[in-house]
């Protein structure tokens, strides 16, 4: 990219990174002929390409997303695939089950593309793994230091503990959490000693693979037309809270949990009684801690305001800047 | 401390008024009254002053986290909140190693600082920070910043410390009326069941009106009512306790000194009474504009010259106390009739006076007369029940401002700034402007109420979008939106570009159909507000010496 060398490895076009040595784009948007998929939320995976490649893991989640129709290969972690001039291969991102950072080696230069990730422990997800790398495009959703994540044990533990209490006084409990990777996330540390435990609809598709990937999930009930929630805890995807979905919880805390929830403004718009610093991407010192880890002689900041964290990388002495992205948004879903 | 943070999250998280109040009451119950004292004095609007200055915060929060400032400001700005932010980012000790209350933490921590070098002050914070556990930071930061207010307003406050103490609301709200300190006053004074013989001198506190928004035929019988102009001055309380005269503004401040000789007039009046009115500009010819009063106010122990050019009235429009005995319980009829006989054979030139009544035979009568609320210098009418008692607080049903329509113009939007609490990280407080003369958009308002929160966080988007430069805390903006702003007068002003303010300018909606080419001029402003290019304060005889309005 900016430097020449590594000039022609990865192009940025409207629909999105590009690799000319491979003829292929990472998580375009639009209709390629060959997309590479990083992981398989929305923002990333989109339907409409000729032909996929993911990780195996990431590969049934990717089928839900785009449709059984499209043509999707999938290779093991690590496992190096020959794509005309270019050497790619994929390497877990700890961002939910499958998710990858891609690394693309053209004529001995390497750069990785790191999708969404955390360094942090997941035990619903393969944990990060560090890659050594010349080029690093790195996400940066929470690229400044007022976010820090406490570990995750801490917050099932805040998690369960507000269930208990809101059953103790004879209330239900509702997180929102989005449907693939953040809402099995916490269903894993939810102590089901508690109560029943229920999901949105949406949820639901991805559950086996979950099973299927070794990752054990206490017992989750559909909500049909005459279940009673009574005191138990409800996991459901942010974009229902307006709907007429949620008549059926009126009384029940609601709670939210993501890394936007770490500032008291965003907590306190949301309207909800509970926010939860439960995030799927790196906080302030992971990303110091990877893109250092990495490396890398050149880093391009994407997904989010990487003015700061290019700027705070620069005084350290790393030849950061940010990749001008026109899917720039303000809240990255988180 | 722990339990003051405790409370504070437990605030902070209840999104609900009466859960406020629960978490409020327990911890009232609960807690060692030597804290609980400092807490009702915060709620009650209270800060330490002096403490620390933020600059200097902010040098601190950057070293202690190894962070540049630039970030830390940047910080700042995605956070919004000064405390907040610096708690995120010192970085925890654990559980903080002391464990002190409330009380002594400020004792020790917070009070020492007033006078310190910075030095020392530097010592200090550094040390708090060791001392203090993660949950401390913010409720301590937020004491040090002066922003403690958690959602409980003072009302709710009185209310929670009823229910604790039980005693009555209202004279919570009288014992925590006017300047005390954890110094002062304990909370077995605030809590205590008796009466209370030393707290005369107190304000009662102020019975306040909505806003009329129906019809006003749906009042009822016009016979029921007592109509009053609205004075566009500063609402008081006056009393006087044998010779001792005091006056009150509605923040419960002391602001006597201000007015010396209305305090001196006061002494003449029967003992043992308190008085509630508005403070007016008051010349020879009769009232004058607000502008004018404002040359009085904060001004401690004005000299001879200033008394004479800019005199002040007191305007009485009901009577609290009479000869020691609460008269808040009487119908507003009869405390109209003491009021009348009390205040009945006056000197002419006395700075006290009788806010007279107005006579309407019908309501359309009086629908009629408030056009002339402008012409007049007031702002409407005040519509008070006749058998209403005088009530603390907001009151429904019984008193009501009819106020005159608000004028309105298109302005646009030329910077924008951070707002506070729930919209601590939003830019929601915005600056406006008109075309001057010369085609240069200048700055008339500021507005931050009024759009939706779905609006707030459009325009958010939009400014962040739009900044063309950074001054301290303002964001200029590209300007591109156009507001209509209801606003009630215009005055001079040396702190707009365009030397006119606007009073009390709220934005009426957001004018996605217009361009900035399309919004009003400054001249249009002027002339709504009948001011003139030069004769910048617009005044004139309205009343007659006797408070009687002329035109009448």
């Amino acid at each position: 990219m900016s430097n020449s060398r590594d000039n022609q490895i990865l192009i940025l076009k409207k629909e999105g990174l590009y690799c000319p040595a491979g003829d292929f784009y990472v998580d375009p948007r639009g209709q390629v002929k060959r997309a590479l998929i990083t992981h398989a939320h929305s923002d990333h995976a989109r339907s409409g390409h000729e032909n996929y490649l993911c990780s195996d893991s990431c590969r049934p989640l990717l089928q839900i997303r785009v449709g059984q129709k499209n043509k999707i290969e999938s290779i093991p972690f690590g496992t190096k695939q020959t794509i005309q001039d270019a050497i790619v291969s994929f390497h877990p991102a700890g961002h939910i089950l499958g998710s990858s950072q891609i690394r693309i080696e053209v004529r001995g230069r390497v750069w990785v593309v790191s999708g969404d990730y955390k360094p942090q422990a997941d035990r619903t997800c393969e944990p990060f793994e560090l890659v050594s790398c010349h080029g690093f495009i790195s996400e940066c959703t929470f690229g400044l230091p007022v976010y820090r994540w406490q570990p995750e044990e801490e917050i099932y533990d805040q998690i369960n503990r507000w269930w208990k209490h809101n059953k103790d006084s004879g209330q239900g409990s509702l997180v929102f959490a989005y449907s693939l990777g953040k809402a099995q996330r916490i269903v894993a540390g939810l102590d089901p000693s508690i109560g029943l435990i229920y999901a949105h609809s949406a949820v639901h598709p991805f559950l086996e693979h979950y099973q299927n990937a070794g990752i054990s999930l206490p017992e989750i009930k559909k909500i049909e037309k005459d279940t009673v929630i009574a005191n138990g805890m409800v996991i459901a995807p942010p974009a229902v809270e307006d709907s007429s979905w949620m008549k059926k919880f009126r009384g029940v805390k609601r709670g939210f949990a993501s890394g936007w929830m770490a500032i008291r403004g965003p907590r306190r718009r949301k309207n909800i009684d509970r926010g939860f610093v439960l995030s799927d991407h790196a906080d302030w010192p992971g990303l110091i801690d990877v893109i250092t880890g990495t490396g890398a002689e050149v880093v391009k900041l994407t997904h989010g305001n990487g003015d700061a964290l290019s700027r705070f990388l620069g005084e350290k002495g790393i030849n950061a800047s940010v990749l001008n992205e026109s899917s720039f948004r303000e809240e990255e879903l988180d | 401390m722990k339990e003051f943070s405790q409370l504070f999250h437990d605030l902070d998280e209840a999104t609900k008024t009466n859960d406020r109040l629960d978490h409020l009451v327990q911890y009232l119950t609960d807690a060692d009254p030597k804290d609980s004292i400092w807490v009702c004095w915060f709620l009650a609007g209270n800060r330490i002053k002096g403490a620390i200055k933020t600059s200097e915060l902010r040098t601190f929060a950057s070293e202690r986290s190894g962070l540049p400032q630039w970030l830390l400001e940047e910080c700042h700005d995605r956070v919004g909140d000064l405390a907040e932010t610096i708690s995120l980012l010192i970085a925890s000790q654990g559980e903080g190693r002391g464990k002190v209350g409330l009380a002594e933490l400020i004792g020790k921590f917070i009070e020492p600082m007033v006078g310190m070098e910075m030095e020392q002050r530097r010592e200090n914070i550094f040390a708090a920070w060791d001392f203090l556990g993660e949950k401390d930071f913010l409720p301590f930061h937020k004491l040090l910043t002066g922003g403690f207010r958690m959602g409980v307003s003072k009302g709710n406050l009185c209310k929670a410390l009823a229910r604790v103490g039980g005693v009555q609301p209202a004279i919570i709200a009288q014992r925590l009326a006017g300047n005390w300190s954890p110094k002062t006053l304990r909370m077995e004074g605030i809590l205590n069941p008796g009466v209370d013989e030393d707290r005369v001198c107190q304000p009662f506190p102020f019975c306040l009106a909505n806003p009329l928004q129906e019809e006003v035929e749906n009042l009822g019988s016009v016979k029921d009512w007592q109509m009053e102009w609205k004075w566009d001055g500063i609402r008081a309380q006056l009393i006087n306790r044998g010779g001792t005269c005091m006056i009150w503004s509605r923040g419960d401040e002391s602001v006597g000194h201000s007015f010396p000789e209305v305090m001196d007039a006061g002494k003449w009046l029967p003992g043992d009474l308190c008085l509630d009115g508005e403070i007016l500009a008051w010349g020879q010819e009769g009232m004058r504009s607000f502008s004018r009063l404002q040359t009085r106010l904060g001004r401690k122990d004005p000299g001879p010259t200033i008394l004479r050019r800019e005199p002040v009235r007191f305007q009485a429009y009901d009577i609290l106390r009479m000869e020691g005995s609460d008269l808040r319980s009487l119908p507003m009829e009869e405390r109209r009739k003491k009021l009348e006989i009390t205040l009945s054979s006056l000197p002419a030139d006395f700075p006290i006076g009788l806010s007279p009544l107005v006579e309407g035979e019908s309501w359309t009568n009086l629908a009629k007369l408030r056009q002339e609320s402008r012409a007049r210098g007031v702002e409407g009418f005040m519509l008070k029940k006749k058998n209403s008692s005088y009530e603390s607080g907001r009151v429904k049903g019984s008193w009501y401002k009819w106020k005159i329509d608000p004028y309105l113009a298109d302005m646009v939007v030329v910077s924008a700034q951070l707002g506070h609490g729930k919209r601590s990280n939003l830019y929601s407080d915005y600056s406006l402007a008109v075309w001057n003369e010369q085609g240069e958009l200048v700055t008339v308002a500021k507005a931050y109420s009024g759009l939706s929160d779905s609006e707030i966080e459009k325009v958010d988007r939009f400014v962040r979008k739009n900044i063309t430069g950074k001054f301290g805390p303002v964001r200029s903006v590209k300007p591109s939106m156009v507001f209509e702003i209801a606003f009630e007068g215009a005055r001079s002003s040396g702190r707009h570009k365009s030397g006119v303010a606007l009073r009390f300018p709220r934005i009426k909606r957001w004018r996605t159909d217009k361009k900035i080419e399309e919004a009003d001029t400054l001249e249009t402003i002027r002339g709504f507000t009948g001011m003139t290019g030069e004769t910048k304060l617009a005044d004139g005889t309205k009343v007659d010496r006797e408070g009687n309005l002329l035109l009448f």
